[in-house]
């Protein structure tokens, strides 16, 4: 193990419990419903008792009940069925960004939705699945699915490789590029097929766009720049422009079969955490 | 006309303005710095209204400008309008150094000095010519600039006026030419025109402007009965009022006058009514001129009017005893110290008087104000009757003392004609080893007596005295008796005079009379009844008068000059100053006669203008206009309008002027309920009588106490307040002063309405009636005005509660000092307060009334002087003037608290127990 790693290890050790516990809390709020298969299989749940069939074997014997009735007992459990839901949450440098340094980034807000929403489909019995890392494909418990994210590379793209056929997904992400983009891999998606959840997470400031006077605005990457000599001017263009840009990826969502959420990092976590579960579990039910 | 600057090399500066120049062409108003994810969408927003990326022209030129203004301003550029000499020809500076000159000579000389300066660098021929006359005066001639300058250095104006004629043909004989620089007096005199003539044939004038009105002259004093009236001579019509200062020898002021002006007229005239100790220590009268903190005495000769004997009111004479008291064994003459009468005379008189011995006849020459013969009987028929008749006829006072001669010439039947009552043969011996009577004590005067109204202390006996022979008319002779009715103090008026006769010896022979304060007082208020005037001027006789003291020409006395020559006394009306008769005083000590510089001088009058003269100010700082200033506020006019142009370009003109309408209105919002100043610190009152002199010295008065009361006690007091009862809060004011003035109008009924309220709030009113024990004539008209305040306007009087004298068991005399008295500018009349048995205020009384005068005691003035004198004086009546007014103020402040102390020794002689 190299000392990069090591080091790695212990910042996302020093991050992850806040994290998961923010996760954690969050996702307490939700009551998972139910989501029992109705017919007896592998799973926690007692579902019936029934004899012993002959060539069985025998350590599937339920030795409390056979002792009390006399006669050999099977206990059943229902089978509850696992769903693989894919997970992606966008960490370019535009997602690092905040429009107030007293609110959250968008790339926090995006992994605090991403990790709730992991540990709500854990404690549901789901697999989940990050599509962007190269982590151990199926991860069953919530610290390995934050150790995962925090090793997360600065960008990565959503495979659709990475999902069994029928498998859901949930994108989180800005979606500021170009549409034909995003539609492109909604498309990639739907062809899998893949269906699921786009959430648009955006700062306040860019829907207000509340700069006003001679401003040089410059990509959070660096490189680009532009210089807006009236910005109150441009603000009612921008907003019109923003508005297009959210109804394209809209449309680009209905057509492949998705849905699309926009979550604002001024609003509570919960909120949408809820909103996007109780999709998820309207599609699934 | 030149520009100069007061830091040039600042001016450098200006060559980095092109460097300032490309820097603001080159660099647009910085953006602010914006990091924004959705760049993408902005990329390409369809082009809005374009604003420069450079800045404009124009503002550019606004922004060059504000800096170059800048650095010029902070240069100091000085517009100098003080032009320099024309031609190149020789100069003739002419100066006048009369008296007129003296009040600003420094300048004067330092203005031609910088003027002989420039042409000392020219190398010009110069020449230098004083108006004024002297002896021995070398004739104008011509020489360089550096000998004029020294010649300059050492001259002095002269305590005379110049002489213009002498001038001019000290002119006309140096048949010189060139141009003048001519630094004038601003008065005129009788060669004016000549000397315009002579000036103007030299060559082109320039004459030095002083900057200030020609002086004004102080004329010679008047002295009159009222008192010494002091006449001002102005030259300059738009001055309204010169105050006068007057002086006693050893500089200090005694009192102030200002001297009004009527419209038009040259001379004003004020008089200086002094009481006659202070009016005797007078020396001089000084004009004098507002400064910044304060007055200040006027330089110069012609500001001085110099009082002379004929000013002092009294000489009193003390023959020199003849017969047994004459004797020059001093254990028992009349002058033996601490026994002899003349002695005890002597020293009751001293600070009212001069006293003066020698025989009869001479000091009866010099018309003394009073004659005092003690125990010296006048034959009827003898010389000595016959001038002491035509002294007391002629208005003279003759005070007499009684004792073992006279008693004696009584037995033989002598007859006195200068007696005020015939005397019984028997005198009188009251108490001793044989006597069943008692030493008496002496019962307050009758109210038609001069001495009525004096503190009679009971331990004043009398144990012998000459006995009045019982007449009808010995009541009415009588001014003091006895409390068994004898006669003490007999007078009768003959011609215009009036002799007086005390009963008894003018030493402690008979009587501790004499040393009792009693004594001094009985002295001072007969000498006040005095009507002499003083010696009249053929009095002096012919002696030539030898110069004792001269004036300089800034007005400061000091030995005569070589020059001065002795003058007869009969020219003194008609003699006019110069260099052989210097302003100063003449004659012997006793009798030295004043020869004022005004003295049968004409009256200043201003001088025209030269003709074709070129006026320049004499000061080169007058004309010069410091030009930065005016720079600055431009640029930082323009760095102002560069900042709100800077501030729309950046769209935040919005901001920026929300923030000034703001800061506008949350001005306005901090200081919208005004405390009134009064309200925020403790100060004492004085109400305002409309007088403006009683309102300053109030004003002064509170001041001084303030400050008295700061630095001995816990109170801190502001600076004191006028107040007019009805208009302003007296609320505010713990304590308010109020001078009783006669000639104040009487209060309305808002205003006694008003004090009543104050009274009844807690407030303290000190009424002060400015009178007491300043003696008669002082303040006529006070009594009448307090009693005139009682009285009630519309239906509403002054509350004043029924009053008793402050004792010293009253908390006055105990709230912080343990008092007796309570004395101000003047000492000895009671002081009033409520009764003790008057509880609506807990005790304290809300007025104190009294005479004092103690504003005048307590005032300071701007050199933290006190201005006025105490009477009869000394620092010790201005300490306890001080403690009463500490002792008030502590009582205003803290009510009957600090009668406890009064309990104090019952409190402890209980806890002992």
């Amino acid at each position: 193990m190299s000392v990069a790693l090591a080091r790695d290890a212990e910042r996302v050790a020093a991050g992850l419990p806040a994290l998961v516990l923010a996760a954690e809390r969050i996702a307490a709020g939700v009551r998972i419903g139910p989501h029992g298969r109705r017919r007896a299989g592998s799973g926690f749940s007692f579902w019936q008792s029934r004899p012993l069939s002959p060539h069985e074997p025998a350590r599937r014997i339920d030795w409390r009940l056979s002792a009390r009735t006399g006669r050999p007992f099977v206990r059943e459990t229902e089978w509850e069925a696992a769903q693989t839901v894919g997970l992606w949450h966008a960490t370019d440098a535009g997602m690092d960004w905040t429009g107030d340094g007293g609110r959250t980034t968008k790339r926090d807000r995006a992994a605090l939705l991403t990790l709730a929403l992991a540990a709500l489909l854990l404690r549901g019995g789901e697999r989940v699945r990050l599509l962007g890392s190269d982590a151990p494909p199926v991860a069953t418990r919530l610290d390995a699915v934050a150790h995962a994210m925090a090793e997360l590379p600065a960008e990565t793209v959503p495979l659709p490789q990475r999902l069994p056929r029928h498998g859901r997904a949930v994108l989180v992400g800005d979606w500021l590029g170009p549409v034909e983009d995003t539609a492109a891999l909604l498309r990639a998606f739907a062809a899998r097929p893949v269906g699921g959840v786009l959430v648009q997470v955006l700062d306040p400031a860019e829907l207000a766009f509340g700069y006003s006077g001679r401003v040089r605005f410059s990509a959070p990457a660096g490189g680009e720049a532009l210089v807006i000599e009236r910005a109150e001017e441009a603000r009612e263009r921008y907003g019109a422009r923003l508005a297009a840009h959210r109804a394209a990826i809209e449309a680009a969502c209905r057509s492949a079969g998705w849905f699309y959420r926009l979550h604002v990092t001024d609003q509570p976590a919960q909120a949408a955490l809820l909103s996007l579960w109780a999709t998820l579990a309207g599609e699934f039910a | 006309m030149t520009l100069g600057f007061a830091e040039p090399w600042l001016l450098l500066a200006l060559a980095v303005l092109p460097a300032l120049w490309w820097l603001l062409r080159v660099t647009p108003p910085p953006p602010r710095q914006a990091v924004f994810p959705p760049l993408r969408l902005l990329r390409d927003l369809p082009p809005t209204p374009h604003s420069a990326a450079r800045t404009p022209p124009w503002l550019l030129a606004l922004r060059l400008l504000a800096a170059a203004l800048l650095i010029a301003g902070l240069a100091g550029p000085v517009w100098d309008a003080a032009p320099p000499l024309r031609g190149n020809g020789t100069l003739l500076v002419v100066v006048d150094d009369g008296w007129a000159a003296a009040a600003d000579w420094t300048d004067r000389v330092r203005a031609v000095d910088g003027r002989l300066a420039e042409a000392a660098q020219a190398n010009r021929p110069t020449a230098l010519l004083t108006t004024v006359q002297r002896l021995n005066a070398p004739p104008l001639a011509t020489g360089d600039a550096t000998g004029a300058r020294a010649a300059l250095a050492v001259l002095k104006p002269s305590p005379w006026p110049v002489d213009r004629a002498a001038a001019a043909a000290a002119i006309a004989s140096w048949h010189g030419s060139g141009e003048v620089l001519y630094l004038g007096d601003g008065l005129r005199d009788s060669g004016w025109m000549a000397f315009a003539r002579a000036l103007a044939a030299v060559g082109p004038v320039t004459r030095l402007d002083p900057g200030r009105a020609p002086a004004s002259l102080m004329l010679p004093a008047l002295p009159t009965a009222a008192g010494i009236v002091a006449r001002v001579a102005r030259a300059d019509l738009a001055t309204a009022t010169v105050p006068v200062l007057a002086q006693a020898a050893d500089g200090r002021t005694l009192a102030r006058v200002d001297v009004p002006f009527a419209a038009g007229a040259t001379v004003g005239r004020a008089t200086l009514a002094l009481p006659p100790e202070q009016r005797n220590r007078l020396t001089r009268l000084v004009l004098a001129e507002p400064v910044a903190a304060g007055l200040s005495p006027v330089v110069g000769a012609g500001a001085v009017a110099l009082l002379d004997a004929g000013a002092r009111r009294h000489d009193v004479a003390l023959p020199d005893a003849t017969g047994a008291a004459a004797s020059a064994d001093v254990a028992t003459g009349q002058d033996a110290p601490l026994r002899g009468a003349g002695y005890f005379l002597r020293r009751a008189l001293s600070p009212l008087a001069e006293v003066s011995g020698g025989p009869l006849a001479a000091t009866l020459a010099k018309h003394p104000a009073m004659v005092l013969l003690p125990d010296r009987p006048v034959l009827a028929g003898s010389p000595d009757a016959t001038a002491l008749a035509d002294y007391v006829e002629g208005g003279g006072l003759l005070l007499r003392f009684a004792g073992p001669e006279m008693a004696a010439a009584t037995a033989d039947g002598v007859r006195d004609p200068l007696l005020p009552v015939p005397l019984l043969i028997a005198e009188r011996q009251l108490g001793g080893a044989m006597s069943w009577d008692r030493p008496q004590a002496i019962e307050p005067a009758p109210p038609n007596s001069p001495f009525a109204g004096m503190a009679i202390p009971d331990d004043v006996l009398i144990t012998r005295q000459v006995l009045a022979d019982p007449a009808a008319d010995l009541a009415a002779a009588t001014w003091l008796r006895l409390r068994d009715g004898t006669p003490l103090v007999t007078q009768r008026a003959i011609g215009a005079g009036r002799v007086v006769l005390v009963h008894v010896t003018a030493n402690a022979d008979w009587s501790n009379l004499p040393l009792s304060g009693l004594f001094i007082e009985v002295l001072r208020r007969t000498l006040l009844l005095s009507a002499m005037t003083g010696p009249a001027n053929e009095a002096t006789g012919d002696a030539p008068l030898v110069p004792q003291q001269t004036l300089d020409g800034f007005g400061q006395l000091g030995p005569p000059p070589a020059g001065a020559t002795a003058i007869v006394p009969a020219t003194l009306g008609t003699l006019r100053v110069g260099p052989s008769h210097p302003p100063g005083f003449y004659g012997p000590e006793a009798a030295r006669r004043a020869l004022d510089l005004a003295a049968n001088l004409a009256l200043p009058e201003p001088s025209p203008a030269l003709p074709d003269e070129r006026l320049q100010p004499m000061r080169a700082g007058a004309a010069s206009v410091a030009l930065g200033p005016p720079l600055l506020g431009l640029a930082a006019l323009l760095l102002a309008l560069e900042g709100v142009i800077a501030l729309r370009a950046r769209g935040l003109l919005a901001r920026g002027a929300v923030a000034a309408v703001l800061l506008v209105a949350c001005w306005p919002a901090h200081a919208d309920p005004p405390p009134p100043p009064a309200a925020l610190s403790s100060r004492l009152g004085y109400v305002r009588t409309g007088d403006a002199a009683v309102d300053d010295v109030s004003r002064a008065g509170l001041v001084g106490l303030s400050a008295y009361v700061r630095a001995r006690t816990a109170a801190t007091l502001d600076e004191p307040d006028g107040v007019v009862p009805g208009g302003d809060d007296l609320s505010l004011y713990p304590l308010l002063y109020w001078p009783v003035t006669p000639g104040a109008p009487p209060p309305g009924a808002p205003a006694l309405t008003a004090l009543n309220l104050f009274m009844a709030h807690g407030g303290i009113l000190l009424i002060d009636t400015r009178d007491g024990g300043s003696g008669a004539g002082m303040a006529d008209g006070a009594q009448a005005a307090l009693r005139a305040l009682a009285r009630p306007v519309d239906g509403v009087a002054l509350n004043v509660p029924p009053l008793t004298q402050v004792s010293s068991q009253h908390v006055l005399a105990r709230a912080f000092y343990l008092l007796r008295d309570y004395p101000g500018r003047y000492a000895g009349s009671p002081v009033w307060v409520a009764r003790d048995e008057d509880r609506s205020n807990d005790g304290v009384s809300p007025i104190v009334i009294g005479g004092h005068d103690w504003a005048a005691a307590w005032a300071v003035d701007g050199q933290g002087q006190f201005p006025y004198a105490t009477m009869p004086g000394g620092e010790r009546q201005r300490t306890l003037a001080y403690r009463f007014g500490v002792n008030l103020v502590v009582y205003a402040l803290t009510g009957n608290y600090k009668s406890d102390q009064v309990h104090i020794p019952q409190l402890l002689q209980r806890l002992g127990q």
